[in-house]
């Protein structure tokens, strides 16, 4: 996107309100994901801050020949959300296990914040599933297929399928908007 | 890792999500980097994927972003400060080595000055053993002297006994004619007061010749060599020594041969 490629060499000359612009731009998407992962609002909204922080500090660092700047900023909140967890986590399991045992419970969060939407809704429960682990969850693809309990092979075939059918719905979501274009 | 690898393992879905490690993703980006139809498949999976979070996005509270703002400000407002600090620690550091190279000067020319004091006395003492030393060699050339007299072989040795006014006193003479000299030996004169003199005289054809004072503080001493002496005489006299002999201080006295 040329609009993004201008506003990221501004970010990366710490412009404010270029970060602003790529804030609004990207911060629901990538708050989704964290909080899906965390399922808490508060530590969910610390860490997007934080991610945002990061991209503001290391804007430098991002490369756009290797990827998209969405991706770059993906991987940050990703990363930075099991470092969190996997602090907080051992902390909960050795303590007292009867905090671990009511985790679930515990973390009680709007089921509104871990609903799926958009083309992925349409998608067969196993696909769905398998995308959900990796993406929104934080899982690696060896964790994903043992929660699945489906060899790995299987699982990586799940998300490449899965990967094909949004293709195909997003495509169709596209040619029904060139068509409506048209039709204007 | 081959491009047939990437795809069989679903190496791009696990890259795209930050699943592989730093050398795993620097071989992936190798690939991607020199393969385009590759990376159009990766730029493919980035773009459903991003759809696909854009699709999920949650508008997170507005409170977020104006305290993203507002940190990113305080953070370059404290880098500022630090840059201050850092600039007033320098110079502080800066001031603190120009106060102590002062003080240094300042020590060294204390010490400078100590040391040219110093100098200055080890010069003066110098020059008061130099003149010592000249002395000594002086008084050394002197003895030589004395004693080549009274060693030499023409040398003869007269012994002024003391009379009545001074029984136990004697003063030996030796005289020698040919080098024309006359050393005496005052070891045994009594010693006077300090108004008073020992004198001595040579007597030629009955006029007494003054030979010089003899001095309180040596024991071997030159005397004046006169010609044609009869006798040796010593009186005491006024300290200083007297133009004429008093002749009834004469204390002593001996006829050459």
């Amino acid at each position: 996107m040329q609009n993004d490629n201008f506003l990221i060499q501004q970010l990366k000359d710490k412009d404010e309100r270029a970060l602003s612009l790529l804030y609004d731009k990207y911060a629901g998407a990538i708050y989704s994901v964290i909080i899906k992962m965390v399922r808490d609002e508060g530590k969910a909204q610390n860490l997007l801050q934080d991610t945002f922080m990061t991209v503001w500090d290391k804007a430098e660092s991002y490369d756009a020949s290797k990827g998209r700047f969405y991706t770059w900023v993906f991987r940050i909140a990703r990363n930075k959300t099991l470092n969190f967890l996997r602090k907080v986590e051992p902390l909960i399991q050795t303590d007292d296990f009867s905090v671990h045992d009511s985790k679930e419970e515990a973390i009680s969060i709007d089921a509104k914040y871990l609903e799926l939407n958009g083309a992925i809704t349409t998608l067969e429960e196993h696909h769905k599933k398998a995308i959900e682990l990796v993406y929104f969850k934080g899982l690696t693809h060896k964790e994903a297929h043992q929660q699945m309990d489906v060899p790995l092979g299987t699982f990586k075939s799940y998300v490449r399928q899965a990967l094909k059918q949004l293709r195909k719905a997003y495509t169709k979501t596209l040619s029904v908007l060139l068509l409506i274009l048209n039709a204007l | 890792m081959d491009k047939k690898t990437i795809l069989d393992n679903g190496l791009l879905e696990q890259y795209l999500l930050g699943e592989l490690n730093a050398q795993e993703c620097e071989q992936i980006e190798q690939v991607l980097a020199s393969d385009t139809e590759l990376k159009a498949q990766f730029d493919a999976i980035e773009k459903d994927f991003e759809t696909l979070g854009l699709e999920n996005a949650i508008e997170p509270p507005k409170g977020i972003k104006y305290q993203l703002i507002q940190d990113i400000r305080e953070a370059k407002d404290t880098k500022n400060n630090k840059n201050n600090t850092n600039l007033k620690y320098y110079l502080g550091i800066a001031a603190a080595i120009a106060a102590l190279l002062m003080l240094g000067n300042f020590w060294m020319y204390n010490e400078l000055n100590v040391v040219k004091d110093q100098l200055q006395t080890v010069e003066t003492e110098k020059t008061e053993l130099n003149d010592k030393l000249n002395n000594l060699n002086k008084q050394i050339d002197e003895e030589i002297a004395l004693f080549s007299t009274i060693a030499h072989p023409d040398t003869e040795q007269y012994v002024l006994k003391g009379n009545t006014l001074m029984p136990d006193g004697k003063v030996v003479s030796y005289v020698n004619h040919s080098t024309k000299s006359v050393v005496i030996n005052t070891e045994r004169l009594p010693k006077l007061d300090a108004e008073h003199d020992y004198q001595m005289w040579a007597d030629v054809e009955g006029e007494m010749i003054n030979m010089g004072v003899i001095a309180k503080d040596q024991n071997l001493m030159a005397m004046n060599y006169i010609d044609h002496a009869e006798s040796l005489n010593i009186t005491i006299e006024p300290a200083g020594g007297n133009d004429h002999p008093t002749v009834s201080q004469l204390v002593s006295n001996v006829y050459l041969n």
